[in-house]
């Protein structure tokens, strides 16, 4: 509202001003003069139009569900006043179903760009309030105009999604919009981060958009995510579904896996954005951000000694490692509900941003499984596009055993994870803090795959197996397997095997893990490694 | 926060140093003897500053201290202090504890719950015989006043670090200590000597005594099996149900009957005796404000008593003392009426949770005159030579949430920890660290936060800033109840009792409620930190577009809600 009004008051005292200098001019000009004071009144009256979009009574409607405008988002979303707006006047130019009596300035998205903590962002925020956010040809272009001028530029888009579809008076004309915005979506794959915040409903082809970025938040109780809805569904599979059950944040957080973290209402959303947008750079040419840190970068952590229990069964939090390790305990999490057996996330490290990877010992015993290694893997080839140096935290018994992981592929996702991390060329910094078994080990960024800098702690186990699977095949049919047990443990189950082979770099005290890594991560800021060139690799999907 | 992460960081190489120069140097400083951690400021004095043996007297060699966290803690201090040996004996769950790794030794004796390790006497007992300890400091509860273990280690010809077998068992039997204490001339409740025979007799008994009674179990403790009656029919009722439950609770019916004595005061004195006869009282301690009989806040002095009260107190824990031949550091409770009428409760045989309150006023280290008295050696205070000097406040921090019923345990890992112990006059004497866990296994007290002053409004305000400064994460703790009792106007006064927490908060606490001007103060000091918070996000090292920063910085706006009212600034 106060930007609208400041607008406003600046196109008054031009008016002003040209008034002055017309009349001095006398008479036979009045009528030129008449031409473009109106002129200039009809562009302050469609802005004032375009600031309203659907108008009032559908505002009300939008804040009566617990929602924002598509406006009010965006002055959250970016740095006071640094909004800049594209395509205030175009228009849909759809004549059919007396659609050419409805048009509103601007269409049914806002496009434009901003700054966010002072860095670039281009942005689009759909309009719920103008024919419910449909997507339109006028609505594709203005959002591709955008999506063009930061592939152009190297910045960040965000799109903050409200919208009920496709527009069904136009037909064909919205369906090559979606592809338009599509093929731009996989163009800048890799390129820039793109962002998509579900701030409302999202069905049928344009979740697809969604799906092509590279993170896919949700706000709780007011956003849906599905290819059809509950009445469809009823009507093909006789399933009685709910559309929070079928594609609401909780849904999508924890069992699909589609979102990747789920917020409270629109105003917790957008702030949060802004701070995740924080950790990325602007494209895949410029380096991880750093900012001024106050956290001293050799901090020991006590704490950390006593981290891991002594008996190796027992579990622990793998956050309180992550926490201890990184600046000031900031850990932005992804998907923290989905896959809990792997912990994904950013963090920072004496305020460079890093990707933090970690088992998570108390789910599932921090066992690897299907979605625990698509997730990773996701997160892992985001981190490596865009210059985020990659912290592994390793306690994983192996892969999940059972049919239904075997008959959901394991073998080709788990591939994913093994592939994610062999292919990362950024600097790579792995602490087995306990468990590294099998296979598994392997995977997780061991030294094996290009691992830059890989620690054991005190309480590390690199082994092929626990010590009784070991002992029943090494020894198979023998009567003391106690003994022999014993024996096991005390070759193996202990950072030795591993660190006499080079395959850690060294044994290190917990406490000192937060100095370790910031010490590495500052030789390794010069790491030049590039994989050979080829068109595009043939990652197992 | 980072300044003091910075300063623990640095804390332990300075410790380091320290040792190096005192290994090159053979140097004697007893600055050099002690860990910075426990080294305490007491304005410009040694924290024993009236502390007395002879320079060249006997000493033991090892000592196993057969407890954990805080206390252990304690007496590896003094004993580190003094050069003797120790050896610590820990549970499994207790392996990287901080009194485990603070001993020469430490020992394993078994799982985790107590009944399997810390009350283990047969594992201690080897453990001492493997480590050819001299002596054991039982330290509070666990064995501390356990008769039969006292006594396998006379049998051992190992020192018990505290009281005979025999003034253990004396004082520890209700019945029998007030037998004893009437005939040292202790003053004691009006009450009927021995135990009562079935309802009829109480009801009878009662009446003599004249209402409000008490009627409690013989063998009883922490206020299980102890009813107040204020009639007949109430009379009734309780004995039966005390009965009942004394029964369950202690397999010991024996029921006891005394006159209930109203808003009393729950003050203590400390006293020391040796081999020889000698005893010593170290003054009282003012341990009113509690909740289910387990004391929140002590202080010492008491604000309450003077000077011949606390003298005819300390003459009577004295005779009690000697009259059941005690040799070593006790206590004496007492129950002191708003007339200043003070009676006899019982006799605790052991050190003392609150000590150090003692020890601050007075100079003294308990610990080190036990470690002395148990050795054989005379006492070489005498009484004139106990001073009251200034005054000491202890607060116990617990990992419990005071919310709940003045405070329901709570338990969970120390994320984040770090003690006030760099603030002057500031003592903690605590047992974990950050990264320790609070289980479900011991007790959950986190700390003993002891203040002093040079007199109770400077230890007050010095507590005050304590609180303030110390940082607990990760679990539920009760410094905002203590926090609120510290400036309570009752407390501040002085006007306390055993009533204390249920009379100033009869709803439970409820957290501190905010006056106006401090919820715009909060209101404030959040937006300083969002706005600090969104100026440090814009302070990138290496991004190059961040031209529009500086200009836009100066013209936030910034709303917030809080306590539902909305702040403009």
């Amino acid at each position: 509202m106060a930007a609208l009004i400041r607008s406003v008051s600046k196109c008054h005292s031009f008016l002003h001003n040209s008034v002055l200098l017309q009349v001095t001019r006398g008479a036979k000009t009045m009528a030129n003069v008449e031409l473009t004071l109106d002129v200039k009144r009809r562009i302050d009256l469609t802005r004032q139009q375009a600031l309203l979009g659907g108008g009032q009574r559908r505002i009300d409607v939008q804040h009566k569900k617990g929602k924002l405008t598509a406006r009010e988002r965006i002055n959250l979303l970016v740095d006071e006043d640094s909004f800049v707006e594209y395509d205030m006047f175009l228009e849909h130019n759809c004549a059919d179903f007396g659609m050419d009596k409805q048009k509103y300035p601007g269409d049914s998205v806002v496009t434009g760009r901003g700054l966010i903590h002072g860095r670039t962002v281009f942005l689009f925020s759909q309009d719920f309030t103008v024919f419910g956010g449909s997507l339109s040809g006028a609505h594709a272009k203005k959002v591709c105009k955008i999506m063009d001028q930061a592939m152009l530029v190297g910045a960040p888009v965000i799109g903050l999604n409200d919208s009920g579809g496709a527009r069904i008076q136009e037909g064909v004309e919205s369906l090559a919009g979606y592809a338009d915005i599509f093929q731009r979506n996989v163009e800048s794959s890799g390129v820039i981060p793109q962002i998509s915040m579900i701030m409302g409903p999202c069905a049928g082809g344009a979740v697809y958009s969604p799906a092509l970025t590279d993170f896919t938040f949700m706000v709780k109780d007011t956003s849906y995510l599905f290819i059809t809805g509950p009445d469809v569904v009823k009507s093909v599979t006789n399933e009685d579904v709910t559309q929070e059950e079928l594609g609401g944040a909780k849904t999508h957080t924890s069992v699909s896996g589609v979102a990747h973290k789920a917020f409270d209402n629109d105003v917790d959303a957008l702030l949060n954005l802004r701070e995740f947008y924080n950790f990325l750079p602007l494209n895949n040419k410029e380096p991880a951000p750093i900012r001024v840190c106050e956290d001293p970068w050799d901090r020991l952590v006590p704490g950390l000694d006593t981290v891991v229990p002594l008996e190796s069964t027992a579990a622990y939090d793998m956050h309180d490692v992550i926490t201890g390790v990184i600046d000031e305990q900031e850990f932005f999490e992804i998907m923290p509900n989905y896959a809990r057996n792997l912990i994904v996330g950013f963090a920072r490290m004496n305020g460079r941003s890093v990707g933090i990877v970690g088992n998570q010992p108390k789910v599932a015993a921090g066992c690897l499984d299907i979605n625990a290694s698509v997730k990773g893997a996701r997160f892992v080839r985001f981190c490596d596009a865009f210059n985020i140096p990659i912290i592994t935290f390793v306690d994983v018994p192996g892969f999940l055993p059972g049919t239904s992981q075997e008959y959901g592929g394991i073998i080709r996702h788990g591939a994913k994870l093994l592939y994610a991390f062999a292919e990362a060329t950024v600097p790579k910094v792995t602490i087995i803090t306990r468990k590294a078994y099998g296979g598994a080990y392997d995977v997780m960024s061991s030294k094996h795959l290009r691992g830059d800098i890989n620690y054991a702690w005190p309480t590390a186990e690199v082994a092929v197996m626990g010590a009784k699977g070991a002992v029943s095949i090494i020894f198979r049919g023998s009567k003391n397997q106690q003994d022999q047990e014993a024996e096991y443990v005390e070759k193996f189950a202990n950072p030795f095997p591993a660190a006499v082979r080079g395959f850690v770099d060294d044994i290190i005290e917990p406490r000192t893990t937060r100095m370790r890594i910031n010490q590495d991560l500052s030789v390794l800021s010069d790491k030049k490694l590039s994989n050979p060139w080829k068109k595009h690799s043939n990652m197992p999907l | 926060m980072a300044a003091s992460m910075r300063f623990h960081g640095c804390k332990t190489t300075i410790q380091e140093a320290l040792q190096q120069y005192a290994k090159a140097a053979g140097s004697s400083h007893p600055l050099l003897k002690r860990t910075i951690y426990t080294t305490m400021k007491l304005y410009d004095r040694e924290q024993y500053w009236n502390d007395r043996c002879k320079p060249d007297e006997a000493k033991f060699n090892k000592v196993l201290i057969a407890n954990r966290g805080e206390i252990a803690c304690r007496v590896i201090n003094t004993c580190r202090r003094l050069g003797i040996k120790t050896v610590a004996v820990h549970s499994e769950a207790d392996s990287l504890a901080v009194h485990t790794r603070s001993a020469d030794e430490a020992v394993c004796i078994g799982p985790a719950p107590s009944s399997e390790s810390y009350l283990r006497m047969d594992k201690i007992l080897q453990a001492i015989k493997d480590t050819g300890a001299e002596a054991v400091h039982p330290g509070y509860g666990f064995l501390s006043e356990n008769t039969t273990f006292a006594a396998k280690l006379q049998e051992m010809g190992v020192a018990f670090v505290g009281p005979n077998s025999e003034s253990i068992k004396a004082m520890g039997d209700k019945i029998e200590s007030k037998r004893i204490a009437e005939k040292a001339g202790v003053n004691l409740i009006p009450g009927f000597d021995g135990a009562v025979r079935d309802a009829d007799h109480c009801l009878e008994l009662a009446n003599q005594i004249g209402y409000p009674v008490m009627i409690k179990a013989s063998a009883g403790g922490g206020g299980k099996g102890m009813r107040i009656a204020r009639n007949d029919q109430e009379a009734r009722t309780s004995f039966r149900l005390c009965t009942e439950e004394a029964k369950s609770s202690f397999g010991d019916d024996r029921m006891l009957i005394e006159k209930y004595i109203e808003n009393p005061r729950h003050i203590e004195i400390q006293v020391l005796c040796d081999k020889h006869g000698n005893s010593l009282y170290l003054h009282e301690r003012e341990c009113s404000i509690q909740r289910r009989n387990q004391k929140v806040i002590e202080e010492a002095p008491s604000t309450f008593l003077d000077e011949e009260t606390r003298k005819a107190m300390g003459e009577q824990a004295c005779r009690l003392a000697n009259a059941v031949g005690y040799d070593s550091a006790g206590t004496v409770e007492f129950l002191v009426d708003k007339n200043k009428n003070f009676y006899f409760l019982e006799m605790n045989t052991r050190l003392q949770v609150e000590h150090p309150i003692t020890e601050m006023i007075t100079g003294v280290d308990i610990v080190h005159q036990m470690l002395r008295t148990a050795k054989g050696h005379r006492l070489m205070h005498s009484q004139k030579d106990i001073p009251i000097e200034g005054w000491a406040i202890e607060c116990r921090v617990y990992a419990e949430d005071p919310f709940k019923n003045f405070g329901m345990p709570s338990i969970g890992r120390l994320s984040r920890y770090v003690e006030p112990s760099h603030i002057e006059n500031t003592r903690c004497d605590s047992g974990i660290m950050e990264g320790s866990e609070i289980s479900i296994y011991y007790d959950p007290m986190i700390c003993k936060l002891v203040t002093y002053g040079r007199d109770r409004d400077a230890a007050c305000k010095t507590m005050i800033k304590s609180l303030d400064s110390y940082v607990i994460k990760g679990v539920t703790h009760n410094i905002p109840l203590l926090r609120d009792i510290l400036t309570e106007s009752r407390f501040v006064k002085g006007d306390i009792s055993t009533n204390y927490l249920p009379e100033v908060f009869p709803d439970g606490f409820k957290g501190k409620q905010l006056s106006m001007t401090e919820k715009q103060e909060l209101a404030a000091m959040a937006c300083a930190i969002y706005l600090k918070d969104e100026d440090r996000a814009s302070n990138y090292v290496n991004q190059k577009r961040c031209l529009l920063v500086v200009v836009l910085r100066f013209s936030k706006q910034v709303s917030l809600i809080f306590c539902s009212a909305h702040y403009s600034v």
